[in-house]
């Protein structure tokens, strides 16, 4: 039993998951588009929250697993079906249920236990969403966005994945829209989210979060060498280069795809400062990734500049002073 | 090898900080990054192949999924550098 359904590679798997699941239902929202009517663009030091074995802070570079979700729905007048389950035969009878329906269904996973994904990306990330849109015999058949073109998953391997435990831990969570408008007029929904991303980045009066958390990580990052050792600064600033480009947390990537919607949302808008702003994001993300670069090298003890703790704190100094800027105009345009 | 292979080879040598012996070993074909690149290098290092390729061709390589996809070896590399040349 196959779905008919149309496989989306996508920058990032809940929003590339999203926007997937609207298009097969006949809403023609981009990627970029999810992100950021779902308010996607988001920056976090939250280091009373530990995460690995070595209890680093957590540093997130987007709106947490699941809001993205929850606020596309409500902008855009879509229902979500969206349950967890305790019991692994009764989540996947559940997933077989929908699929007899013909409902391409989301499923949050852990990517380890995804045997067809390539070993060097099978890392413990426990919110990973793929879609299952058929089953043939014991394999589904799955449209993962990481890739090119759609897998096929055996129902022992999709059921490990499915109940990885650990952070975030999926039990068994799938999603699917339950009801979807005809046509939404995209004007309302853009300018919601482009209000709270500049609430998120500017205004929460809490100083982790938005510019002023990126400001209050530069001057921790400046004090790792001191206060940690070389040694414990060099996997301090390695898990931090990691939540950054790779483990879809991507600040750069991030960077890049609310640029995205911010010349979708200047077109949208009628509003030619947007797409302004979506130049000079782009620009603050090739600084992001200047981050990562100059982190990777001084975690893996390569050639890097004098005191590279104070040049990442410096960067990282930077890249708030420009979304800052850049945020006061959006918040300007659109108020 | 065509001139755009050779040269990102050359680039991919100088960005990971490898010696001929081990640029040798890496055919067009070969992946270049994780456990079955005879190079051994991890997503660190594709990173700095990404920042490389942007630095030398103008060219972004803006997300994970298009780094795993283009990563997949120096004939695969070249080829999209050619298409978003062509694009632009």
């Amino acid at each position: 039993m196959q779905i008919p359904f149309t496989h989306l590679q996508g920058a990032h798997c809940e929003t590339a998951t999203i926007a997937s699941l609207l298009q097969h239902r006949g809403l023609h929202v981009t990627e970029p588009q999810v992100f950021g009517i779902g308010s996607g663009f988001f920056f976090a030091y939250l280091p009373f929250i530990k995460v690995s074995d070595q209890k680093f802070p957590l540093v997130s570079f987007r709106a947490p697993p699941g809001s993205i979700l929850k606020k596309v729905g409500k902008r855009l007048g879509v229902t979500f079906h969206d349950v967890t389950f305790k019991d692994e035969g009764k989540a996947m009878d559940a997933l077989d249920r929908a699929l007899d329906q013909g409902i391409p269904t989301a499923l949050q996973t852990g990517v380890y236990w995804l045997p067809y994904l390539p070993g060097a990306f099978r890392f413990h990330f426990n919110a990973h969403n793929i879609i299952v849109y058929g089953r043939e015999g014991d394999e589904y058949l799955v449209s993962d966005p990481v890739l090119a073109e759609p897998v096929r998953c055996s129902r022992a391997d999709l059921q490990r994945a499915r109940f990885s435990r650990g952070d975030m831990a999926p039990n068994g969570r799938l999603y699917y829209p339950l009801t979807v408008p005809a046509q939404v007029d995209l004007k309302g929904p853009v300018r919601q989210g482009l209000k709270d991303a500049c609430f998120n980045m500017l205004k929460i009066p809490v100083p982790l979060i938005g510019v002023r958390g990126m400001r209050r990580l530069a001057r921790v990052v400046e004090g790792w060498p001191a206060k940690l050792g070389p040694e414990m600064a060099a996997l301090n600033i390695g898990h931090l280069v990691l939540l950054l480009e790779e483990i879809g947390t991507g600040g750069a990537g991030f960077r890049f795809m609310y640029g995205a919607f911010l010349r979708d949302a200047a077109q949208i808008l009628g509003m030619d400062g947007l797409a302004d702003a979506a130049r000079r994001l782009t620009a603050v993300g090739d600084r992001w990734r200047d981050f990562a670069l100059l982190a990777s090298r001084t975690c893996k003890g390569r050639k890097v500049v004098e005191n590279p703790y104070g040049h990442l704190a410096d960067i990282l100094r930077e890249c708030a002073d420009r979304e800052e800027a850049i945020f006061r105009d959006v918040r300007a345009l659109v108020r | 090898m065509e001139g755009l292979e050779l040269e990102l080879r050359a680039l991919i040598q100088q960005a990971c900080d490898l010696d001929d012996a081990k640029m040798a070993t890496l055919t067009d074909d070969d992946p270049l990054v994780g456990p079955e690149s005879p190079l051994g290098l991890d997503s660190l290092d594709a990173l700095e192949i990404v920042t490389a390729v942007q630095r030398q061709y103008a060219v972004r390589i803006d997300n994970q999924n298009t780094s795993i996809r283009v990563l997949q070896s120096i004939r695969i590399l070249a080829d999209f550098i050619r298409q978003e040349k062509a694009m632009a």
